[in-house]
């Protein structure tokens, strides 16, 4: 690691919370946020967040209803709301980024977060889960023609946010982007040099 | 809801996977069964691959038992903390306690071949707990002198007594995320993976498979694809340096296989 990116110097200001719902392991997205440069906390509970942190990340792995109910159960989801409704960033990956929807088939009762509008739906393939690496389908510079890895049964449809697609039995949306709320179906973490550039962007941003 | 005589659209490309045997935190081959060779830093040597562009790497611990898998669990938190692409472990697991201890440690799949036989039941533990894109399933498969196949365990050294087919539909019922199918008729003849039995799979079949046995050159990996395999692993020849992972992609292009470059 180089001197930029000993801990208290942060990359332009920046700090990164890494929301820990317990859904899976998070020791691959801290390196991509610590070796990008930035500070990071990793917190389980809203009272834990530093006051100075500018970035909220929150993967998650599992079912829908779980991450939902973990969201609900820690007390995130009015701080999520909150956050997002002033403008901050706010980045979601995985189930993390499918519950900023509405819902999901996967377990059609749990309430998602609702900032983005639309149902997470199942994908249509024999093979299932998806798991492997796609090419993205992105106008972004950030994103354009390069391969995303991705794991999952399920994925949010297209719509007018959608900042990349990929098709897996139906066309998905691999990446969305509205205003500072960011999601990511793929794992920029897992999906080398590129994914790893990914989250200093848009953490950066 | 899916109809089997369909083809289904995908835009998930064939992965290249380069597989390491360790032993006691190090990168080790064999000679002759006997002593191990030195190869290396695990983390070195992924990295190295990861560079030259593999989309994943497998680790075979073939000495798991020695020190009760604290060698393999160190090597996994290394790996999981210096490599962005995902990588798998495999070798010793048996309880759903050692499969927790490699995903706590970094992993993001297991690797099971002797204990998945000897208890079918650890695949759908795994599957249940984290899912089936955890769990891979190594099938181990040999021709007999009748020309039938029959399943291997133990590194291939002892004969399962259950069938083929039997066996690849029970991991599949079972949750299994992957089955990594070495054909030990063609491993280490450099005669190419076996494409016959790749394209009994059919490419509606439920998960995903990866080739491994018997690659020798590019055009084994052109014809293994094209048989339908979803992945190909090799050891030997990226090791030996005959080929780096990066040659073999541009064969592939070269053969109009979308490939991660």
């Amino acid at each position: 690691m180089s001197q930029e990116n000993s801990p208290g110097v942060n990359r332009l200001g920046v700090k990164v919370a890494i929301i820990d719902l317990d859904s899976g392991n998070l020791l691959s997205i801290q390196t991509a946020v610590q070796t990008a440069g930035f500070d990071m906390q990793v917190v389980q509970k809203p009272d834990q967040l530093d006051q100075d942190v500018n970035v909220l990340l929150m993967p998650g792995q599992g079912r829908f209803a779980f991450v939902v109910d973990q969201i609900d159960t820690l007390g995130w989801r009015k701080v999520i709301l909150d956050w997002v409704g002033a403008g901050r960033k706010l980045i979601g990956i995985c189930v993390g980024m499918q519950v900023l929807f509405e819902s999901s088939d996967e377990d059609p009762d749990a309430k998602g977060l609702a900032l983005l509008s639309g149902k997470v739906q199942r994908l249509r393939h024999p093979k299932a889960p998806m798991v492997g690496w796609a090419k993205l389908n992105s106008y972004k510079l950030s994103m354009q023609d390069q391969f995303a890895y991705f794991v999952n049964s399920y994925a949010a449809p297209d719509s007018d946010y959608c900042t990349a697609k990929v098709v897996y039995g139906d066309l998905f949306c691999a990446a969305v982007q509205k205003n500072n709320l960011y999601g990511f179906q793929f794992h920029p973490e897992k999906s080398g040099a590129f994914g790893r550039a990914l989250i200093a962007h848009v953490c950066e941003q | 809801m899916l109809d089997n005589n369909k083809t289904y659209a995908s835009d998930l490309i064939p992965r290249l996977i380069p597989c390491l045997d360790v032993a006691l935190g190090r990168v080790v081959k064999g000679v002759n069964f006997k002593g191990l060779v030195d190869m290396g830093d695990p983390v070195e040597l992924a990295q190295k691959y990861e560079q030259q562009g593999a989309d994943e790497i497998v680790f075979l611990d073939i000495k798991a038992s020695v020190d009760n898998q604290q060698s393999a669990l160190d090597m996994v938190y290394q790996v999981a903390t210096h490599l962005s692409i995902p990588f798998a472990v495999g070798g010793g697991i048996k309880t759903i306690e050692d499969v927790d201890r490699f995903f706590h440690a970094g992993a993001d799949k297991v690797t099971l071949n002797t204990a998945a036989v000897q208890n079918p039941a650890l695949i759908s533990q795994i599957s249940t707990k984290y899912g089936s894109q955890s769990i891979v399933v190594a099938v181990d498969v040999n021709k007999n002198e009748q020309g039938e196949l029959a399943i291997y365990t133990h590194g291939g050294s002892q004969l399962a007594d259950v069938a083929y087919q039997a066996w690849i539909d029970e991991v599949v019922d079972r949750g299994a995320g992957e089955i990594l199918l070495t054909a030990m008729h063609k491993d280490g003849t450099g005669s190419g993976f076996d494409c016959e039995l790749l394209s009994s799979f059919g490419p509606n079949f439920p998960v995903q498979v990866i080739a491994s046995g018997g690659a020798k050159g590019p055009q084994d990996f052109v014809d293994a694809i094209a048989a339908g395999a979803d992945a190909v692993l090799a050891a030997g020849l990226f090791h030996r340096g005959e080929y780096t992972v990066g040659e073999i992609k541009d064969y592939l292009i070269q053969n109009n296989i979308r490939i991660r470059k």
